[in-house]
């Protein structure tokens, strides 16, 4: 395990984690070990253990939490949430997570550029006239026009746009 | 259909099976022809929002979420969705501002510049789930013309679907029957196997490519062992286990099949009705295992 710090700041992102919808639970965690038991990625990956990242949670470790791809690595299958004993759903936690990192502009890179693409194209891929030709030659009709301006209207009222990249 | 009380949708595609698998999209709009079910498109229609933007500005998801299920509000119908993502997405996204008047607000007030407003007046389905509850299983019995004679197959019907229980409310989250039941109509046999929910590692398919072979191979090869294909009900499900199984040379290929295909050829498709050839793993072997037309 590794080495907790304690201080203000610790305790004040504590605090930030637990005000977002979803991580309210987070300080009932026992550290039974069921989410990393039967979580699919920590089978497969070693430094990814949905215990562990609950209890960097409580203590507030901001550094630990974001200095790696951590967060990054959770397939979002909601085993953790289905099976916590404390419904602590590490799943919302590693969310909460994720939405305080991205606040700070962090995000993995693989995920802003789907969001980039969402931003452009309406869909998390080009779906323009190459696409509609092929869906052309299947019977298919041509895919739905996403109303891009009613996209960016909303990304940039949101502030996101410019977090993924878009203009 | 006889019997059967006029059906009709909006039909939400989903980016993945919009520009990815057509035939998935070609066998749903071809089984819903057949029992009569209307699906109606969604003009201007985006991808749903997905979990991914979820994960990092939620105000932003169920803004993108709800501007798609406004458009369904206009047209007066139920939204029909064919990926376990996007039926997670809009399903959360409606209860939450069906329930929560603070977070509608705020929608609502991002909403307001592209004209639109959520209201809260449909509901949003799964194929599966309307199969199994608006059509029912009984009237898809009586449309079976041509039943599998001796075919077994494992169904997988993954994490979102069915997960967060307490927001999808559909089924079992540990031991889910509904499409096993809809798959036993046919005559196939569905098998059960460990692991069934287990998930396929899509999701983290940009991020560990490895690990998302890892978990496919791991489902392939228990299923190998009982079943002759694997049935799915989500488009990013459907591309985890063909493509793990497309990395790997020396290995025996399992068929992945969508559902309303296995359907489809049942109902007195062709191959060519249900895009079965778009499908990477040679699947070709099904239609042997038909009867004759009843
Ligand atoms: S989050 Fe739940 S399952 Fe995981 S260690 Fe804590 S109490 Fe146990
Ligand atoms: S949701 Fe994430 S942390 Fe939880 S079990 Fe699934 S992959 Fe593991």
């Amino acid at each position: 395990m590794t080495e907790i710090i304690f201080n203000e700041d610790t305790k004040r992102f504590r605090d930030s984690i637990l005000k977002i919808g979803g991580a309210e639970r987070l300080m009932l965690c026992y550290q039974c070990g069921t989410c990393t038991n039967d979580c699919p990625v920590a089978k497969r990956i070693e430094e990814f253990r949905p215990r562990n990242i609950a209890r960097l949670a409580m203590f507030g470790q901001k550094q630990q939490l974001f200095s790696s791809d951590l967060l990054w690595l959770c397939a979002g299958c909601y085993t953790c949430y289905e099976h916590c004993p404390q419904k602590v759903h590490v799943s919302e936690i590693i969310s909460a997570l994720r939405r305080l990192a991205f606040i700070e502009g962090k995000i993995h890179p693989t995920i802003k550029s789907l969001l980039t693409a969402l931003s452009r194209y309406g869909y998390i891929m080009e779906i323009g006239e190459f696409e509609n030709e092929l869906r052309e030659e299947e019977n298919l009709p041509p895919a739905p026009e996403p109303a891009i301006n009613e996209i960016s209207t909303i990304m940039e009222k949101t502030g996101t746009l410019k977090k993924v990249g878009g203009n | 259909m006889e019997g059967t009380n006029f059906l009709k949708y909006a039909f939400f595609v989903g980016c993945t099976t919009l520009g990815r698998l057509p035939g998935y999209e070609k066998s749903t709009r071809k089984l819903a022809a057949t029992l009569g079910i209307e699906l109606v498109d969604m003009p201007n229609s985006s991808c749903c929002g997905t979990t991914y933007m979820e994960g990092v500005d939620e105000l932003t998801a169920l803004s993108l979420a709800a501007r798609n299920i406004c458009i369904a509000e206009d047209m007066g119908l139920n939204i029909l969705t064919i990926c376990n993502g996007c039926t997670e997405t809009l399903t959360k996204t409606n209860k939450i501002l069906k329930e929560n008047p603070e977070k509608l607000k705020k929608v609502n007030e991002i909403l307001k510049d592209t004209g639109r407003e959520f209201k809260g007046t449909v509901e949003i389905k799964h194929l599966l789930r309307i199969l199994k509850e608006d059509y029912g299983l009984e009237n898809l019995k009586k449309a079976i013309v041509k039943p599998y004679k001796s075919l077994k197959v494992s169904t997988h019907y993954g994490c979102h679907l069915l997960r967060p229980s307490d927001v999808m409310s559909y089924d079992d989250p540990n031991q889910p029957t509904s499409m096993d039941e809809i798959i036993e109509i046919t005559g196939a046999k569905s098998v059960q196997y460990p692991g069934k929910m287990d998930c396929c590692g899509g999701p983290i398919m940009g991020i560990r490519e490895d690990v998302t072979w890892a978990m496919g191979l791991e489902k392939i090869e228990v299923v190998n062992k009982y079943a002759q294909a694997l049935v799915t009900s989500c488009p990013f499900c459907f591309i985890s286990y063909e493509r793990a199984q497309l990395m790997i040379d020396n290995q025996k290929k399992l068929p992945i099949i969508h559902l309303p295909q296995i359907l489809g050829l049942s109902l007195g498709l062709s191959e060519e009705d249900i895009g079965l050839r778009d499908n990477k793993i040679d699947s070709s072997f099904l239609k042997n295992n038909l009867e004759a037309r009843k």
